[in-house]
């Protein structure tokens, strides 16, 4: 417990990294990013010290959410742990690190072998993020009942001043929106049910590149500026709650939605900023021809936002609005739900949280609220729990999770890598891989007799037919143990479902 | 009586149906969506320098050796695992034929089948000049738009250009 834990949420965007002790952590960009106007790379952290903000160039490390290039991340990660304290020790540290799901085994190995081989951590756990984000048990006799299973849950997402005392949720479904993509995942009693798990292709980076298509075409090009592009798009777009409706609204001249945006002006070191509406100019008519600056004397450039605010975020829940043959957050989180056994569904149902950069639209979770009411059966509660930070919140999570008892019994230690390699690694984390087949080669060793009477497919099906029956398995157990108190206490929403089904 | 003579059978003139055929549209819907997918802008026709890994010159040339480990001697040499990811990237399409991920039996959850679903609702159409409703198509290359102005818009900078 005296040992010193990093905890590393690493995400294709932003690195949200701290020592267990801090509360905070630091946002560290995943990237390596060339400023062609200070002529400068500036790995990671180092960004900081960029002046100018135009014509940036990037290199992420992370390819549609999964990491790719190592280089980078090396890079980004070397620079990290060098500076502030951070690099004390390594052989005496441990390290907590997060993993997109449906991690690819390769992947996986890599991170072990840079861990271990590299910087010689001590000991480490990777784990994906999602399973993280979930109440801090307050019942002592939770955890080890759950140990058995998988994670623990840890985090306060689910938490609200009303049910403050009460453990989280044993059936939840946790919506992360982040840089790559979205993804809805069930998890019950701390383990991500890997068959519901869905994702949708839409990212920050899709909307970011999305908002520059369309402000390039309509106004000013800004196609290599996808820095400024993403300022833009976090402070200026919101979701709506009635497209149509604002749709309207944004053809009438003078209306309340159009913003003025004054574009950075390096020569001034300026920072770009939505202009206030007292002194906002009228518009020439239509709100399509902004060509001109309507300032001449200021030499501003000026962005005029209308229907871009919020059609942009709109393509999460319309991904079919650019060509994308995916449904939107709504449909896939009904779809996820539905491939669940059914007695369980309510469950599901009332306790939706929320977490990844996307969350900070604002009114996401209000539009969210209002799809999802439509698409649930109608005794179903739906309980949305938006996270207050939703950036933060899996670091959050992650700090529990490293403060609690169950770390040290999770975590791997450098010996065991070097006896059984990623194998070991891949055995330990097992409660969180979504590999079937790892079962079969890590008993491969020993042959047990179900394989040498039957084919190896019969005994793979076996083995996802057996995930399956265990949902269920695991979905009686719940409706039987709700009556024990003591052990699994439900959230009163959840009880009253119960009542309401008998 | 004789019977009228009749004009000559006028020849129906078949106005050419121009459509735009599907598979067009399906590629360059596709093209569009790997655009947005990228990183960094590149201008179309001119090669981005960083793709330049397969010169000899540059292949060795790696980010994290410029910049110093934490704490470490310079002398310390990685491993070959490590130099190995290092230094061999793989695209993720690589990384997914790899893994053998179609292999697996039908019915196991894997990065590709938790694809979301297609959608139930039918795709709502938006101009593609200003973003209103897109009740017309255009009629060489299929894009929205919503009225006359915007047509003038479309054909004057979009129309055609777009067309495979």
């Amino acid at each position: 417990m005296s040992k010193p834990i990093i905890i590393l949420d690493n995400g294709a965007h932003t690195i949200k990294v701290g020592l267990s002790t801090e509360s905070v952590p630091r946002l560290v960009p995943n990237a390596a990013i060339r400023s062609k106007g200070d002529k400068q790379l500036y790995i990671g952290q180092e960004f900081d010290n960029c002046r100018d903000y135009s014509s940036l160039t990037n290199r992420f490390s992370f390819e549609r959410g999964y990491l790719t290039d190592w280089d980078v991340q090396k890079a980004v990660w070397d620079y990290l742990f060098s500076s502030e304290g951070m690099a004390s020790d390594f052989k005496n540290t441990s390290l907590l690190i997060t993993e997109p799901p449906f991690n690819f085994r390769s992947i996986q190995e890599k991170y072990d072998q840079l861990v271990f081989e590299e910087y010689e951590f001590e000991s480490y756990v990777r784990c994906p993020g999602r399973s993280n984000s979930l109440k801090q048990s307050q019942d002592e006799e939770f955890i080890p009942l759950l140990l058995a299973t998988a994670l623990a849950p840890y985090g306060s997402l689910f938490a609200s001043p009303q049910h403050l005392n009460v453990p989280y949720p044993e059936c939840s479904i946790v919506v992360d929106s982040g840089f790559s993509f979205t993804h809805v995942v069930p998890i019950m009693q701390g383990q991500i049910l890997w068959g519901g798990v869905r994702r949708i292709d839409v990212g920050g980076k899709l909307l970011t590149n999305h908002l520059s298509n369309l402000v390039s075409f309509r106004q000013w090009n800004m196609l290599d500026q996808t820095y400024i592009v993403n300022d833009i798009k976090e402070k200026c777009c919101f979701v709506t709650s009635s497209f149509k409706d604002d749709l309207e609204t944004c053809r009438i001249p003078g209306n309340n939605t159009t913003l003025q945006y004054v574009l950075p002006d390096v020569s001034r070191n300026r920072h770009g900023y939505i202009r206030d509406r007292s002194t906002t100019n009228p518009l020439p008519g239509s709100n399509r021809n902004p060509m001109e600056s309507s300032d001449p004397s200021d030499l501003e450039q000026i962005l005029y936002m209308s229907n871009e605010r919020f059609t942009v975020p709109e393509l999460i829940f319309n991904p079919s609005d650019i060509g994308l043959s995916q449904a939107g957050l709504h449909h896939t989180i009904a779809d996820s739900i539905a491939s669940l056994p059914e007695d369980i569904q309510g469950m599901f149902w009332a306790n939706i949280g929320l977490i990844g950069g996307n969350m900070c639209f604002p009114n996401f979770e209000n539009r969210l609220r209002q799809e999802l009411r439509a698409l649930a059966p109608i005794e179903y509660d739906v309980g949305l729990y938006p996270s207050q930070e939703p950036i933060l919140e899996t670091y959050k999570a992650a700090r529990a999770f490293s403060n609690s008892s169950a770390y040290f019994n999770l975590a791997i230690t450098r010996e065991e890598y070097n006896e059984g390699g990623s194998n070991a690694c891949r055995r330990k984390f097992r409660c969180f891989d979504w590999d079937p087949i790892k079962e079969k080669q890590l008993t491969s060793a020993r042959p047990s007799r179900r394989d040498r009477t039957r084919g190896v497919d019969t005994a793979q099906s076996g083995e996802e037919d057996s995930e399956d029956s265990e949902v269920r398995r695991v979905a009686k157990k719940t409706l039987n143990t709700r009556k024990r108190e003591k052990v699994i206490p439900a959230t009163t929403k959840t009880k009253r479902d119960a009542s309401l089904r008998k | 009586m004789p019977p009228r003579k009749k004009q000559p059978e006028r020849q129906i003139q078949q106005t050419q149906l121009q459509t735009v055929p599907a598979d067009l549209i399906v590629k360059r819907t596709k093209r569009h969506l790997d655009e947005l997918e990228r990183s960094n802008y590149a201008e179309p026709g001119v090669i981005g320098e960083e793709e330049t890994s397969g010169a000899k010159g540059r292949a060795r040339d790696i980010i994290s050796d410029r910049r110093p480990g934490p704490g470490v001697s310079g002398k310390r040499k990685s491993t070959l695992n490590v130099r190995g990811a290092l230094l061999y990237k793989k695209n993720l399409s690589q990384l997914i034929e790899e893994s053998g991920l179609p292999a697996l039996p039908a019915g196991t959850p894997s990065y590709l089948t938790a694809v979301a679903p297609p959608p139930k609702v039918p795709p709502r159409v938006l101009c593609s000049v200003c973003g209103y409703w897109g009740k017309y198509k255009c009629r060489r290359c299929a894009m929205p738009y919503c009225d006359l102005s915007c047509q003038a818009t479309h054909n004057d900078t979009r129309c055609e250009k777009r067309v495979i």
